[in-house]
């Protein structure tokens, strides 16, 4: 059987409520699909929750268990499933009802049992390569429809552009203008019915608005570039500029039924008439206007105003909606000066605090999404609308958590921080070159990211996690923090590609410390705070174990009068006096040496050897009076050269010498190797 | 028994189901589910709780797996069966006789299948 990778097979959902079914029909199909079954209706849609991009087409059985075929297509509609997965519905009912009804709810196919391999597999790839081709062209489709409407907006730029440049108009005037008049006239449509226009016609007015000073070209330059006030007689000029555009865009041979050449001449001729009659070039007056033009000339006055020209500086936006108000710049449709007092605000923002060529992109794809919303595809919307839900949930998770989030970008490389984490780092959402940044060299060690970065990139699509313990600066405190980094590897194509990987840091300096406090605890003991004889041996066999050419002495003793202490003086004198000489272990030895009680009476000193004069002067220190007290200890010696390294038996030779300490007179002192039978026997002191 | 005698034996349609599942190897794999398959058991329980609707259910599957294996005896008395419970909802004696029936063509489909070689 071929056994092609599962990764560039697309998924088949089959719901039905028979095991046997399911498996027959996965058996036809699972050499060219990856399979997922459901046995009712509840679970299909559970999974289409989950998978709902990953599912190509789906196989439904009507009659189900809890909720049957019918119900998941309704389901289906109401989540907007069934405009991009195609449903074949398959059941044993071939009454007409059923199928027509299945059709209604958008089932594209119908194949009844008994199922035929043949059939089932020819409806199956059939109906996949339909909704994949239907795919493809709903995608070539925006694309085109979006480079033409920007082509086209970009044709009039250009025209208008260059009469601006004739003008020595700041390039600005143009956009301003269509932007106004498409906010007006938006606007306009809300507050009154009374001119009725549709979105194509607003369309076309603004498109259309770009070309209303085109007649502008057949005024001589020596007027249209004048620094002074006009003549009444160069003023008469400069006023054909209207009837002259109109003109040109009438002479446009063959186009004169174009909907936007109609429009444009309107605009062009009848942009400086006024509401009371008195403009040019023809005194219209009130809606003798078409609207368009009214329009236009508001937006046009406007854009006059607030820019700066050679004889008058800019005014600001409040001061010119207040000259246009008042009435000092011409008299205007009463309806449009309520929309540019209703919207001023937004006009103010729009056109003066964009940038134009965003403002402009926007409009188009606002275009464009119009366009294929009313032709019905509604394919990437959901995409988009499904990425946005993505990203709300993470970004709630994300503030909830208040721990390090972070993304790596494989190419161009960077790394994203969550608005949290930026905030606590005090570093840019954006970092490019992450091991140069801050975040790789400051936060991060800089070899601690390179490690951490190569064990990433050297994981799997398999196991695709790392972790590890690291110690970052965050504000300029060293904190331990737990890594773990999830790698993101692409999944089609044949080679996986590391893509990228997410992240995150969890504090863990307190867990540390804590636990580091806990194994001082336990390491001591509670009443001389003295290592205890489990951390003791720990710590006296590392020392052994280094190998070091050092010669160390273990020192072992124990109290001989203890129990008289505690009988004459009680038990806390008994206490004190271990207490006491827990303090002369530690100030007559180094801090390097080990000072231990290992319980009731019995202490140790691990220290490095020099001679017999060491010991002797520790012995007197010990055992001298406490409080009038006589303090009397039996100690043995044993050299760390006698004992190959092994510490139960440097123990044990200790012992042993302290014990025949113990035993010939107590309070004195002896070496193992002096003892009697290891080579010597001579009694020191 | 080889996959074809024991389509003989059981009065199913042997030409039919290797038409449209094409080989003897799926066949048998499929026939041997049948008698893992939970319907039939469904059908009796559902029944004799008087479960009208989860009684249609199981029926209703039982019907489609036969058709599906053409099992035609055992299918025609399972849609006999399902016809009569279809839309309804109180329990009726009458049930009981069709229910025979499906009873009898089970055992023999099963018989039949056990001794599959």
């Amino acid at each position: 059987m071929a056994n092609k990778s599962t990764k560039s097979k697309k998924t088949i959902l089959i719901v039905d409520d028979s095991e046997l079914n399911r498996s027959l029909l996965s058996d036809m199909l699972f050499d060219d699909f990856n399979i997922i079954e459901a046995e009712d209706g509840t679970e299909a849609v559970m999974i289409l929750q989950e998978h709902e991009l990953e599912i190509s087409l789906i196989l439904l059985d009507i009659v189900m268990p809890k909720m049957d075929g019918f119900e998941v297509l309704a389901m289906m509609n109401k989540k907007g499933w069934i405009n991009t997965i195609p449903v074949i519905m398959i059941s044993a009912e071939t009454g007409s009802a059923y199928i027509d009804r299945a059709y209604d709810l958008g089932a594209v196919d119908y194949i009844s049992r008994p199922f035929d391999e043949r059939t089932v597999k020819h409806r199956v790839m059939s109906n996949f390569m339909l909704a994949l081709k239907q795919k493809e062209m709903a995608d070539i489709l925006s694309e085109q429809v979006y480079a033409r409407e920007r082509d086209s907006r970009l044709m009039v730029e250009i025209l208008s552009h260059i009469v601006e440049f004739r003008n020595g108009e700041s390039g600005m005037h143009i956009l301003h203008v269509s932007t106004f008049t498409e906010m007006i006239l938006k606007h306009l449509m809300l507050i009154t019915d009374k001119y009725n226009l549709s979105k194509a016609d607003i369309k076309v007015i603004v498109n259309a608005s770009a070309l209303h000073d085109i007649g502008k070209m057949s005024v001589p330059e020596n007027i249209l570039n004048k620094p002074g006030r006009l003549t009444q007689e160069e003023f008469e000029i400069m006023k054909c500029h209207a009837a002259e555009g109109a003109k040109l865009l009438a002479d446009i041979p063959y186009r004169n039924n174009e909907t936007l050449i109609r429009v444009g001449e309107q605009i062009c001729r009848w942009h400086h008439e006024r509401w009371d009659g008195r403009g040019y070039p023809d005194g219209l007056k009130e809606d003798e206007i078409p609207i368009g033009a009214q329009v236009v000339a508001l937006a046009d006055v406007y854009d006059a105003l607030t820019s700066k020209r050679v004889y008058k500086p800019g005014f600001t936006h409040e001061k010119a909606v207040e000259m246009i108000q008042n009435g000092e710049c011409g008299a205007f449709n009463p309806l449009i000066l309520q929309c540019l007092d209703d919207i001023k605000d937004d006009l103010r923002s729009a056109l003066h605090m964009e940038s134009p060529s965003q403002n402009l992109d926007r409009g188009t794809r606002a275009n464009v999404e119009d366009i294929l919303k009313t032709s019905g595809g509604d394919v990437s919307n959901r995409t988009v609308r499904l990425l946005e839900h993505e990203r709300m949930k993470f970004s709630f998770y994300a503030s909830l958590s208040r721990e390090v989030m972070f993304e790596y970008v494989n190419s161009p490389e960077m790394i994203l921080l969550t608005d949290y984490s930026s905030e606590y780092l005090e570093l840019p959402e954006k970092i490019l070159n992450p091991a140069e940044s801050e975040f790789g060299s400051r936060v991060f060690n800089r070899k601690d990211f390179d490690q951490l970065l190569t064990r990433v990139k050297n994981s799997t699509p398999e196991s695709p996690i790392v972790e590890g313990k690291y110690l970052l600066n965050i504000r300029g405190e060293q904190k331990w923090n737990k890594v773990i980094v999830r790698a993101l590897w692409s999944n089609d194509g044949e080679q996986p590609e590391f893509e990228g990987a997410l992240g995150k840091c969890i504090d863990i300096t307190e867990e540390t410390e804590e636990i580091q406090q806990l194994e001082v605890l336990a390491d001591r003991d509670q009443i001389t705070n003295l290592f205890n004889a489990r951390a003791a041996k720990r710590k006296i066999s590392k020392k052994l174990a280094a190998q070091s050419e050092k010669l160390y002495a273990l020192v072992f003793f124990d109290l001989d009068n203890l129990k008289k202490a505690n009988d004459k003086h009680g038990h806390l004198f008994g206490n004190e006096l271990i207490m006491a000489i827990a303090d002369r272990m530690l100030s007559n030895t180094r801090s390097s040496d080990i000072c231990a009680r290992f319980g009731g009476d019995e202490f140790v000193i691990f220290m490095q050897y020099k001679d017999k004069h060491q010991i002797d002067r520790i012995f007197n220190c010990l055992t001298k009076d406490l409080n009038g007290f006589p303090v009397s200890v039996s100690m043995g010696i044993a050299l760390s050269n006698e004992c190959n390294g092994d510490y139960d038996k440097l123990l044990h030779m200790a012992d042993q010498a302290a014990y025949s300490v113990k035993y010939g007179g107590k309070n004195s002192y002896k070496f193992f190797s002096d003892l009697t039978g290891s080579g010597g026997g001579l009694l020191e002191n | 028994m080889t996959v074809e005698e024991c389509y003989e034996k059981m009065g199913g349609g042997y030409a039919d189901v290797t038409s449209r599942l094409r080989t003897d190897e799926r066949i048998k794999r499929f026939l041997l589910k049948v008698v893992d398959d939970a319907s039939f058991n469904n059908l009796c329980e559902n029944l004799a709780a008087h479960n009208i609707e989860e009684a249609f259910r199981a029926a209703h599957t039982l019907k489609g797996v036969c058709s599906n294996l053409s099992l035609t005896m055992l299918f025609h008395s399972a849609s006999a069966i399902t016809e009569v419970l279809r839309g309804k909802t109180e329990y009726s004696e009458e049930f009981e006789q069709y229910l025979e029936r499906v009873k009898e063509d089970y055992i023999v489909t099963m018989e039949c299948i056990k001794n599959l070689d």
